[in-house]
């Protein structure tokens, strides 16, 4: 039985430490898929609290035959779902600039020039997920930064293998005609490419 | 145009490691001699690498010890909250067993006439008697309302501010949490 396991168990029988356990070793994906899905660095954070604390009232529910991440991020990012709907009511000016993540700005590792790289590259990445439709956005991000398989990402939407891949094969479309219209490739198409 | 759907999807199926080499040739031949098809294989390379290399972005420091302080009164707010539901379902369903059970117990003493008719009666003066202690209140309550209407006035203008103050209180203590997080943008 592995760490998460033991801690799993603990926590379901109440052990608050336990589970605070799982939060150190989560609160990283779970705060990086409620930026990815809302685009801002304040209501991610309340938004990955709130998944946590779900997860942690709902321990009971939680089928260990099933990869605890996969549920944790289900949770995530269903409840960013949620939130962006609900925030639809509100109306927002599109052209409005994201604020850059604090963690860009206190990254005391990386020179000035390779902060201002980092910041340019979150804010272009962060603007093309902003652009796709909620459901293509979680296929995306799950895809891409927990590298989860078609299954996976389906259980986690709650829908079908092919229903998934048409997402992701609409949202790389739309993601590679915004890149072209940003100017992320360059206007000479070389004459050759490896597949 | 369908060849390029087929071939778009060959490029999907590449960007995934899950393009059999016949194919992954055969996509390769058609980039060669398409100029649309290879630059939009382009923009996806770029897209790909891009997001790919776009790292995982942590929460500020001590992310995980606040999400701890919040979790212990959920739990027991939802324990509690189970409780209570228990105890209603209980509450609904314990009477009508009982009175099921009544009923098949002594359903025989129903064929009984005279007996039926006394309880309906006793019912019914039961329900009098209610009916006049509620009339008795609520004239009482009248006569008040009419002989004291600046103490009934007083009253409601005292509910409203409960109710007022309930209200900001309950914001002002959700404050402070959500000022210290966006704080920290």
């Amino acid at each position: 039985m592995n760490d998460e396991q033991v801690w799993l168990q603990k926590a379901r029988r109440g052990d608050k430490n336990a589970f605070g356990q799982l939060i150190e070793a989560y609160q990283g994906p779970v705060y990086n898929l409620a930026y990815r899905m809302l685009g801002n660095a304040g209501e991610a954070e309340e938004a990955a609290q709130e998944a946590f604390i779900r997860a942690y009232t709902r321990l009971d529910s939680y089928d260990p035959a099933h990869k605890f991440s996969t549920w944790l991020l289900s949770i995530t990012s269903n409840y960013c779902i949620d939130q962006i709907r609900k925030r639809r009511a509100v109306l927002l000016s599109i052209d409005e600039p994201l604020p850059p993540h604090p963690a860009l700005h206190s990254d005391n590792n990386k020179g000035p020039e390779a902060q201002y790289l980092a910041q340019e590259r979150e804010a272009l990445v962060q603007g093309m997920l902003r652009e796709l439709p909620d459901e293509y956005r979680q296929a995306v991000v799950l895809r891409y930064w927990y590298d989860m398989s078609y299954e996976e990402i389906a259980e986690i939407q709650k829908t079908t293998v092919s229903a998934v891949k048409s997402r992701l094969f609409r949202a790389r479309r739309q993601l590679a005609e915004s890149g072209m219209g940003r100017s992320l490739v360059p206007a000479e198409v070389e004459d050759e490419v490896m597949v | 145009m369908e060849h390029e759907e087929r071939y778009y999807l060959m490029m999907m199926g590449a960007l995934d490691n899950e393009l059999p080499d016949a194919d992954r040739d055969e996509l390769t031949a058609h980039l060669a001699g398409c100029a649309d098809c290879r630059r939009e294989w382009q923009a996806l390379l770029a897209i790909d690498t891009l997001f790919r290399q776009t790292p995982l972005l942590m929460p500020v420091v001590n992310f995980a010890e606040r999400t701890l302080a919040l979790l212990p009164s959920s739990r027991l707010r939802v324990r509690a909250l189970s409780a209570v539901y228990l105890i209603l379902l209980a509450s609904g369903i314990v009477p009508l067993l009982l009175g099921l059970f009544l009923v098949g117990r002594y359903a025989p003493l129903l064929e009984q006439p005279a007996l039926v008719e006394r309880v309906v009666t006793s019912v019914v003066n039961v329900g009098r008697v209610a009916a006049t202690v509620v009339s008795a209140v609520l004239a009482g309550a009248g006569r008040f309302v009419v002989e004291q209407p600046a103490v009934v006035g007083l009253m409601i203008i005292l509910a409203g501010f409960v109710l007022l103050w309930g209200g900001v209180l309950q914001r002002l203590l959700a404050q402070p949490a959500a000022i210290s997080v966006r704080n920290r943008g």
